[in-house]
């Protein structure tokens, strides 16, 4: 036994060569990607490769988004499949603050003749779409994507006339 | 020949033990409980002392500080005189460190529920504990050193250098990250603000990890590993290598953490590369561990410490696996914020840090008290409860994070997201979150088996006095300091790394030449290194403490100098007056509250580059939009949404609402209630002062803010009570509710935008 290191003996065997592969390997790399990325500017910075995925995603939505006009959505609210789907969508994003039935709390009641932003089809797929972030109505546009923005619509659209009993009116009377 | 007697200080090392064990299994079943929170909201007891946000610290800092923190000062000062053949210099420090150390916790166990807190993670302790970490530290490092200078044995064994990196790098992170200006005795804000912050921090946070549940534990391996198998450890050359490499390497790998954020490129190409450099250094240990190992796999069977040892390494060199895998941008864009994440510490803590301790124990605790283990049949029930939970834990981690890493961003054939409503992919988590629950308390019976398996065993023994005879050494000859400094090692060092940072300088037409010149030192370099057999430069070096030390300072300060002084000259670059308005006086104060409650460990504040979060949050988060956050809040975790564009997005109403029972907009949330906040009156005294010291730290507050405060505030509050009595909710003004939405209500830029510098809210 040793006397040194209370006993401990130190072997002294070559480094696997698989190792230094590695260690040597992830060097080489790191001046190529150095390079390529911060040297030359040759790989796209953050913010290009965010715009170019952001630009694809545009792409996307406007190649799926089916021409809508006010008589289309009519159209759209008397058919009960896109109803349907827009009344599953309504449950789950927008009951929080419109309501169970539509009748609602934070955000105004939809079942009325009464809108603040006009009750045209286009105008209330605008509000859905673009939101009215500072009274606290969400940008649904983004988030919910052309198709469900467009059965959601034709949904609140199918509600008008029910006149629930809720939020007491606001804004003007849809003529 | 003189002969001496040296009597060891083991008491310090069975106390150690002790508290490492109690701490230990209270921090654990902390976690329990908040793992416990995520699953049933109702599990902190409607009591804000036990909410997630305040829990969650308690329980890292109490694993990582009580728990490791006390194990490998046990191994520690228990290997250290072994080494050094000397008793430790003074038995005062030893015991001032012990005594100071379990009182820092003492207080980290009280403040932590009160909400008393820095906001930032692993550094969440106040200032004036801050302050006794500092001194006890340095009462540690002194005591340390001191014993290092009367030392009977000239070569330092590679255990002693992973504790001289563990104690001065410690020292340094922990002081750097922490310098912030007091409001008072139980609050203060950070010098550094938004992205600085978050570099000052991750450089912290990483190398946390690094320096204290890392280094110190491969020094402890490399004594009690080798010991307990009696065997040779298996290669000098590889502890050497991967001891220069792994220091050097790891201070700069913070901005991982960081990827994709508002932290800028190159930074974020600093932290992935060093990452993916440190894998081997890394693997350099585990092997050194597990190769040693070899040859005895027949004890193996049989004996737990080696289980443990094992096992622990293999976790380790897991764990060290999945680091730079992590690291990689794009794996990382899936990853982060995502439980997988906290998988991949846990791998770590209980795979690695907790079996190492195991191990120790079970090695230790006969000795100390001069007997047997008690039982090995429980040892290695132990063994096998702990490994399944492990298994358990991390297996449910990593699938919880990939299904929800990969539902944020999914989109339909139509270009929308998938999963518009949060709430979604939080509900496709939930099992995991009780299987991880499961995991979790399997571990922590394990560590109870663990417990009552070394009571028996010390009440079956008496604490030993360890003693040892030995030669005085013969003065040996005295290499002068200068021969190591001046000579080839390190003018080779020199050279390459000047040569590196003349490529790393970007728009540079000179890059291709530093390369070409850095190429020809490495040949050169190969050409002189040191043939068969022959270190005499390190074995030498290895005799001198403290040049040793001054090297290893070097390792670790070139990395964060090089990182730190273009970040901090970035603050003049970020267009400073206009862009940004100061928070108000209550928006402020509604931060602090956000920052005592600990939303930050659930929700980040930090739109990142990728379209995924674009898509679901908001524009990208710019650098110049956290100017005035201290502390920066970007959050490593979300197991809420991100807030960082919250503002405008809700109304009034929805947040008061959502606050007192999160349930009654969101259905399934698993965030806690806030409805004490309601009753709590706003401590508006701490107003000026908080207003005060902001722009004693730079933010151009104009100057009539301090003296206007008070009434700013609460002009700013009654507007917001007034419009939620409006819609039938009754808050008071001065409710700390009111402030927290006014604050909620400023996360946004655009609404901090185009206001040059007033500080009331843009109406
Ligand atoms: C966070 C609460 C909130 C959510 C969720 C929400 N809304 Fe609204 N909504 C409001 C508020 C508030 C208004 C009133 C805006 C105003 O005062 O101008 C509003 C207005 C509207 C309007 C216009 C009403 C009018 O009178 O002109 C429509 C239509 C509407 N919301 C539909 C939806 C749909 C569809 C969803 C779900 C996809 C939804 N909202 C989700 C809060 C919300
Ligand atoms: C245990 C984790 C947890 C903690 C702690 C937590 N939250 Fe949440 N939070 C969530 C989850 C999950 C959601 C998503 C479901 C919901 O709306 O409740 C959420 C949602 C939110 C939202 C709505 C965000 C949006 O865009 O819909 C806000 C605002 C919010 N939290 C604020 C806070 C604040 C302020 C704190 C601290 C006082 C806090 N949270 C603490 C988990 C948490």
């Amino acid at each position: 036994m040793s006397d040194h290191h209370d006993g401990i003996e130190e072997h002294d065997n070559h480094l696997p060569n698989w190792w230094l592969v590695t260690l040597f390997g992830s060097i080489v790399f790191s001046f190529a990607y150095w390079t390529y990325y911060e040297t030359l500017g040759v790989g796209a910075a953050q913010a290009q490769e965010l715009a170019g995925e952001e630009a694809a995603l545009r792409a996307l939505r406007e190649k799926s988004a089916p021409p809508i006009s006010d008589e289309s959505l009519l159209a759209l609210s008397k058919d009960q499949k896109v109803v349907a789907s827009g009344e599953t969508i309504f449950k789950t994003n927008c009951v929080a603050c419109h309501g169970m039935r539509a009748e609602g709390s934070v955000g105004p009641n939809l079942t009325d003749a009464y809108w603040l932003h006009g009750g045209k089809p286009m105008q209330i797929h605008g509000v859905i779409t673009k939101g009215v972030t500072e009274k606290g109505m969400l940008a649904w546009g983004n988030v919910l994507g052309d198709a469900k923005v467009r059965d959601v619509t034709a949904f609140v659209l199918s509600l008008k006339g029910t006149n629930v009993q809720g939020k007491p009116p606001q804004g003007e009377k849809d003529p | 020949m003189k002969q001496i007697e040296i009597t060891y200080d083991d008491r310090i090392s069975r106390q150690f033990i002790a508290a490492s064990i109690i701490f230990g299994l209270v921090g654990m079943l902390v976690g329990v409980l908040a793992a416990a929170q995520l699953s049933f909201f109702q599990a902190n007891l409607g009591t804000s002392f036990l909410s997630f946000g305040r829990i969650r610290p308690l329980h890292t800092n109490a694993v990582i500080f009580a728990f490791v923190g006390n194990m490998i000062f046990a191994g520690i000062y228990y290997s250290t005189q072994r080494l050094l053949k000397a008793r430790m210099a003074s038995d005062l420090l030893s015991q001032f460190h012990f005594w100071g150390w379990q009182a820092i916790i003492l207080a980290a166990a009280i403040t932590l529920p009160l909400g008393i807190t820095q906001g930032k993670e692993y550094a969440e302790l106040e200032w004036p504990i801050d302050l006794a970490i500092a001194i006890v530290w340095v009462a540690f490092a002194v005591n340390f050193f001191w014993t290092l200078a009367r030392r009977r044995e000239k070569q330092l064994y590679v255990a002693i250098w992973f504790y001289i990196a563990t104690i001065l790098t410690v020292a340094l992170l922990h002081i750097v990250n922490n310098l912030s200006l007091p409001t008072s005795m139980t609050h203060s804000f950070p010098v550094f603000a938004g992205v600085q912050g978050a570099l000052v921090q991750w450089w912290y946070g990483h190398n946390a990890v690094a320096f204290f549940l890392t280094t110190p534990v491969l020094g402890i391996m490399y004594y009690f590993l080798p010991k307990a198998a009696e065997r040779p450890v298996y290669s000098y050359r590889l502890s050497l290598v991967h001891f220069w490499s792994l220091i050097f390497i790891y201070i700069w790998a913070g901005p991982h953490h960081l990827l994709y954020t508002a932290l800028p490129d190159w930074a974020q190409s600093l932290g992935m590369l060093f990452s993916l450099m440190l894998w081997a250094p890394s693997w350099g240990g585990m092997l050194n561990g597990l190769l040693t190992l070899k040859g005895s796999w027949g004890k193996l069977r049989t004996d737990p410490v080696l289980k443990f040892f094992a096992a622990g390494v293999t976790f380790y060199g897991m764990a060290t696996f999945e680091g730079p895998l992590l690291s990689i941008k794009s794996v990382n864009a899936l990853a982060h914020y995502t439980d997988w994440i906290i998988g991949h510490v846990h791998a770590g803590a209980l795979g690695w840090n907790g079996f190492m301790a195991a191990a120790m124990f079970y090695w230790m605790v006969p000795k100390l008290y001069g007997t047997k283990l008690y039982s090995r049949a429980l040892a290695d029930m132990h063994f096998w409860l702990g490994t399944f939970g492990i298994i358990l834990y991390v297996v449910a981690m990593w699938v919880s994070g990939v299904t929800q890493g990969l539902m944020l961003k999914a989109v339909t054939a139509s270009g929308a997201l998938q999963y518009p409503s949060f709430l979604e992919t939080l509900e496709a988590v939930k099992p995991f979150y009780m299987m991880r629950l499961i995991g979790g308390s399997f571990y922590v019976i394990g560590f109870v088996l663990m417990i009552y398996n070394l009571w028996k065993t010390v009440k079956s023994g008496a604490p030993v006095e360890a003693r040892l005879t030995v030669t005085e050494p013969e003065a040996v000859a005295h290499v002068p300091a200068g021969r190591l400094v001046f000579s080839k090692p390190i003018a080779i060092i020199f050279v390459m790394l000047g040569l590196l940072l003349g490529f790393a300088t970007r728009n540079h037409g000179h890059w291709v030449v530093y390369l070409v010149a850095l190429a020809i030192t490495c040949v050169v370099a190969y050409a002189w290194s040191p043939r068969e057999g022959d270190y005499s430069w390190h074995r030498m070096l290895e005799g001198k403490a403290f040049l040793f030390s001054a090297f290893t300072l070097l390792a670790v300060l070139i990395g964060g100098i090089v990182e730190f002084v273009p970040a901090l000259a970035l603050k003049q670059a970020v267009p400073t007056e206009n862009a940004q308005r100061p928070y108000s006086a209550l928006e402020l104060a509604g931060r602090n509250i956000y920052v005592r409650e600990g939303c930050y460990t659930c929700h980040s504040q930090m739109v990142r580059s990728l379209v995924g979060d674009t898509a679901r949050y908001g524009e990208a988060s710019k650098p110049e939009e956290f100017i005035y956050d201290m502390p920066y809040q970007w959050g490593s975790k979300r197991t809420g949404p991100d807030l960082h564009r919250l503002g405008g997005r809700y109304p009034d109403l929805w947040h008061y609402q959502h606050m007192l029972d999160p349930r009654a907009t969101s259905p399934g949330s698993n965030m806690p209630s806030y409805a004490f906040l309601k009753d709590a009156v706003l401590d508006t005294n701490a107003l000026a002062t908080n207003v005060r010291t902001m722009q004693a730290l730079g933010v151009p507050y104009p100057a009539k803010a301090v003296l206007e405060a008070e009434a700013q505030a609460r002009t700013d509050g009654e507007r917001i009570a007034a419009g939620l009595k409006a819609q039938g909710a009754d808050v008071a003004a001065n409710s700390e509710l009111t402030a927290l939405i006014a604050y909620l209500q400023s996360l946004s830029s655009k609404e901090k935008a185009n206001v040059s510098s007033g500080i009331s809210r843009a109406e």
